[in-house]
């Protein structure tokens, strides 16, 4: 007898999911969480009279009640609907480059095609047939990969076939020349974590059709309430889950798990585990090297650490529409060339590109009344400030967060005198709270080497499941399903 | 997607490829092991175990504990923020919150000045019962009452309260030992003039730094005292500051002066945004708070049920987190202000009073959550913890 069927380390979005799929099936789960908080990224904090959201900016895979997206399915599996209210983002995105550029792109494609034509008048037929062509390789992708169809094949889904793998570069170099307009077009590629000279093109489409297919939506509530409901949902399960109570070891004997030691020193027995601590801390920080086959590390040898982000969250005394703020999701540039732009996220040079989340301006109640918050984000890595002698960090920090500000006020000159509060976090502070090394956000880098076609999922472990981004993708949706499809999986390999 | 069918897709050959070169190049990970943690210990370890160094008596009532630390090392902080300190007391494990009253750029040690609470019951510990050599933990420096270049301005307002000059200390003594570029004037309001808390320190860096300007406001003075009487006030601030349309007022005193004296900002009209508050622990009696229902007096005492098992007394007039630790129930705490959020715990049944100025998230609200450190039991309740 073990003393638990199963236990899930982490209580991130993969975490959760992966929680709730498995004590809604009457498995008895034990949740280790080293917070005092469930929902890893997708939580808040309270400065002042604000309720921070730190993570969620756009949620994907939501849809509409006619075209429900694929997000919608695992949460009525999980029977957290009613417990969750969307606030629906009406654009995709305003880009700004001061004095060159500045457009918003609806969340429809008709639309974005028109807004992007009567900007770029020259490239009118080539953004249509640009549009056409992501969304004939996303409908190829559908039969490929979701549906699985057996028959599949490069004849039968030439699109497909032939980019998938292409970098996001290569395909826009096939329709665009105007910096501008890849600019325009790609911003997306800041989701992805990599530049389009990095990015896999078959992921910036899936990206860019998504957002627009089942539209960009928020959470009542920020995406805390998303991570109590499913919370309070595995404990209505008869879940166990113990915050501020971290794993430091998986117990594996014969390449078989037996259990989990516990920061207070317990030790919990099960045969199963998913780990919500992303691949590299498992197997490099909580499981003995000698217990697991050598080929896992070379695995992990040939990854390289992904990005993280530095974000600056801001109070303002002012409603979004006194402060000329208008979109929800604003992308700031100050140099088309995304690929060059990216160079900077490996230094402490000021950031050339970022985004500028307001969320009261699609949820009036998001912050309180006559006021509103904004996050502004770059992508940056944790490295270079790894090598900030923490009797600098302080400093280092102030002085990257106010570069970025000057831009923020470039395009919105009245926010300078609105700020009530601010709290900067930068990669250290996400490795502080995700223990994630160098404060990744998206897991690995996401190079087409690093796609679900070469991803093996399985754990040379036995009884060791994976969710969230270190085993796929990172952001909202893909690690809220993985951990649901993990749950699936342990729930499955009890059946065998 | 079949492996087979996968091989079809261009340029798959050479992704394979693209991986094994990689890993032939890549970095053995297993040397990896633990440096996530070191890196995260750089600034913000978990705990840190001290030492006293040397105590120095300020006051009669008030003395300053030099912590160093035993390891060597001590993360850095910005003036302003405090530690947790955690101690054992006739056998009940408890923590308090203390700001650091030395400078930053001094990282040596941290000094805690820590003022002896009548009726306390960790002050007179720390005051009495800790001496040099002895061993204390921590968390590691935080709180959100600093300086921020970002928005602050350079000109700034400290409006101190009796012991609530202790963040102050830290960013005064920054200043002036560095040389930064900010105007400082401290209203520093005091009971009588030998409580005042730095007297001498305060009089010698505001002689010789031009930043820093001091105005002392004494409640109840001696005959021979000359200066401003009184408590700080709207009159007081007004005359004392001067022109406030463009400086960052900040305020730190007990609950009572904290309350008093942003009202009087309010109707200076100070704008919010540049009014900066510390937290300060529980106030010294709940049952005077607003929304306090009458029925409930202090000293009722409710039966708490941990986890559907363990139940334990509480009184009504003090804050959960302390009867679960009188019971041998630790809960992790860092400001025990209702701020941090560390000790958010689910009660499952029953109701709770909390003040004015507890934050918690609107999610945790739903849920039923609350912050037992400024969470008082006004029914029988039932945790889960």
């Amino acid at each position: 007898m073990t003393d638990y069927d199963a236990i899930v380390i982490g209580a991130g979005n993969g975490g959760l999911t992966a929680s709730l799929t498995m004590a809604k099936a009457g498995l008895k789960t034990l949740l280790l969480e080293r917070h005092n908080i469930p929902g890893g990224c997708a939580t808040s904090f309270i400065r002042g009279r604000f309720e921070f959201e730190v993570a969620l900016h756009q949620l994907s895979g939501i849809g509409t009640v006619d075209f429900p997206g694929p997000l919608i399915k695992t949460f009525s599996d999980l029977d957290v609907l009613d417990d969750i209210e969307f606030v629906e983002m009406k654009n995709l995105y305003r880009v700004v480059y001061p004095g060159k550029m500045d457009l918003v792109l609806k969340a429809d494609r008709a639309e974005s095609i028109k807004t992007l034509q009567e900007h770029f008048p020259n490239d009118a037929d080539q953004i249509a047939r640009f549009y056409d062509f992501v969304w004939e390789y996303c409908n190829q992708w559908i039969h490929v990969v979701l549906m699985k169809d057996a028959e599949a094949s490069a004849q039968k889904y030439p699109v497909f076939f032939k980019y998938a793998l292409k970098s996001m570069q290569e395909v826009l170099n096939e329709y665009f020349t105007d910096p501008l307009l890849l600019s325009a077009i790609g911003m997306y590629y800041a989701y992805l974590g990599l530049p389009p000279r990095l990015s896999p093109f078959g992921e910036f489409a899936l990206v860019l059709w998504g957002y627009t297919e089942f539209k960009p939506w928020h959470i009542k509530g920020g995406s805390q309430a998303l991570s109590n409901a499913l919370l309070n949902k595995f404990l209505e399960h008869g879940g166990t889950v113990r915050f501020n109570c971290s794993a430091i070891k998986i117990n594996v004997q014969d390449e078989t798990v037996t259990g989990v030691i516990t920061e207070d020193g317990d030790e919990v027995s099960t045969k199963r585990i998913i780990s919500n601590a992303g691949t590299y801390n498992t197997y490099i920080d909580l499981i003995d090297s000698e217990q697991v086959p050598s080929q896992k590390y070379k695995e992990l040898a040939g990854k390289s650490v992904g990005v993280s982000g530095f974000t600056i969250f801001i109070g303002f005394d002012e409603e979004p529409d006194k402060l000329g703020i208008r979109e929800a999701t604003n992308f700031l540039t100050m140099d088309a060339d995304a690929n060059k732009a990216y160079d900077y996220s490996k230094t402490l040079l000021p950031a050339k590109n970022m985004l500028f989340t307001c969320y009261d301006v699609d949820d009036p109640q998001f912050s309180p009344v006559g006021c509103c918050q904004g996050a502004l984000i770059c992508l940056a890595y944790g490295e270079p400030w790894l090598k900030v002698p923490p009797a600098r960090y302080f400093e280092r920090k102030y002085e990257f967060a106010r570069h970025m500000l000057t831009i923020l006020y470039k395009v919105f000159p009245k926010c300078e005198n609105h700020i009530e509060e601010i709290e900067v976090a930068t990669p250290l502070t996400h490795m502080r709270y995700l223990g994630h090394p160098g404060g990744a956000i998206y897991g690995f880098d996401h190079l087409g080497k690093d796609t679900d076609f070469f991803i093996e999922k399985a754990s040379p472990i036995k009884g060791l499941f994976h969710a969230g981004a270190w085993m796929g993708s990172g952001g909202f949706q893909p690690t809220l399903m993985s951990g649901a499809s993990a749950g699936r999986a342990l729930i499955k390999s009890l059946k065998n | 997607m079949k492996s087979n069918s996968k091989k079809q897709i261009e340029g798959y050959k050479d992704h394979i490829k693209e991986i094994e070169v990689f890993r032939k190049y890549g970095v053995e990970r297993t040397l990896e092991k633990g440096q996530v943690l070191d890196g995260i210990n750089a600034l913000h370890p978990k705990s840190i175990d001290l030492k006293v160094s040397r105590v120095i008596k300020e006051t009669l009532t008030t003395s300053t504990l030099r912590l160093v630390s035993k390891n060597g090392y001590l993360p850095p902080f910005q003036a302003g923020q405090y530690i947790n300190l955690f101690m054992e007391i006739n056998g009940i494990r408890t923590s308090r919150p203390y700001s650091i009253s030395s400078a930053p750029n001094q990282t040596g040690y941290y000094d805690v000045t820590v003022r002896r609470v009548k009726d306390g019951f960790v002050s007179p510990y720390l005051i009495d019962q800790i001496q040099v050599g002895n061993s204390l933990s921590s968390t590691s420096p935080t709180g959100n009452f600093y300086y921020n270049p970002l928005f602050h301005g350079k000109d700034l307002v400290f409006l101190a309260g009796g012991s609530g000059i202790t963040p102050f200390m830290s960013m005064i003594r920054e200043v002036t030992d560095r040389g930064l570029d900010r105007q400082i004037h401290l209203i520093y309001g005091s009971r009588k003039e030998d409580d005042i808390v730095f007297h001498e320190e305060l009089a010698d860096r505001s002689s010789y730094a031009d930043q820093i300007k001091l105005s002392h406001v004494i409640s109840e003075p001696s005959p021979e005292y000359s200066g401003a009487k009184g408590f700080i006030t709207k009159e007081s601030i007004q005359e004392l500051a001067g022109d406030i349309a463009q400086k960052t007022f900040y305020i730190c005193g007990p609950p009572e002066m904290s309350t008093f004296v942003s009202k009087a900002l309010q109707d200076l009209a100070v704008p919010g945004r540049r009014t900066r508050k510390e937290i300060f622990g529980p106030p010294v009696n709940i049952t005077q708070q607003p929304g306090w229902p009458e029925t409930v007096k202090s000293k009722d005492q409710f039966e708490i049920i941990l986890n559907g098992g363990k139940a334990i007394k509480a009184a009504a007039g003090e804050p959960l987190m302390n009867s679960l630790e009188r019971s041998g129930v630790v809960i992790p705490a860092t400001c025990r202000s209702g701020e941090c959020s560390l000790c958010r715990t689910k009660v499952l049944k029953g109701k709770v009073y909390q003040p004015q100025g507890v934050k918690l998230r609107k999610s945790d609200q739903k849920y039923n959550y609350i912050h037992p450190c400024m969470a008082y039991p006004i029914e029988d309740l039932e945790l889960l913890v």
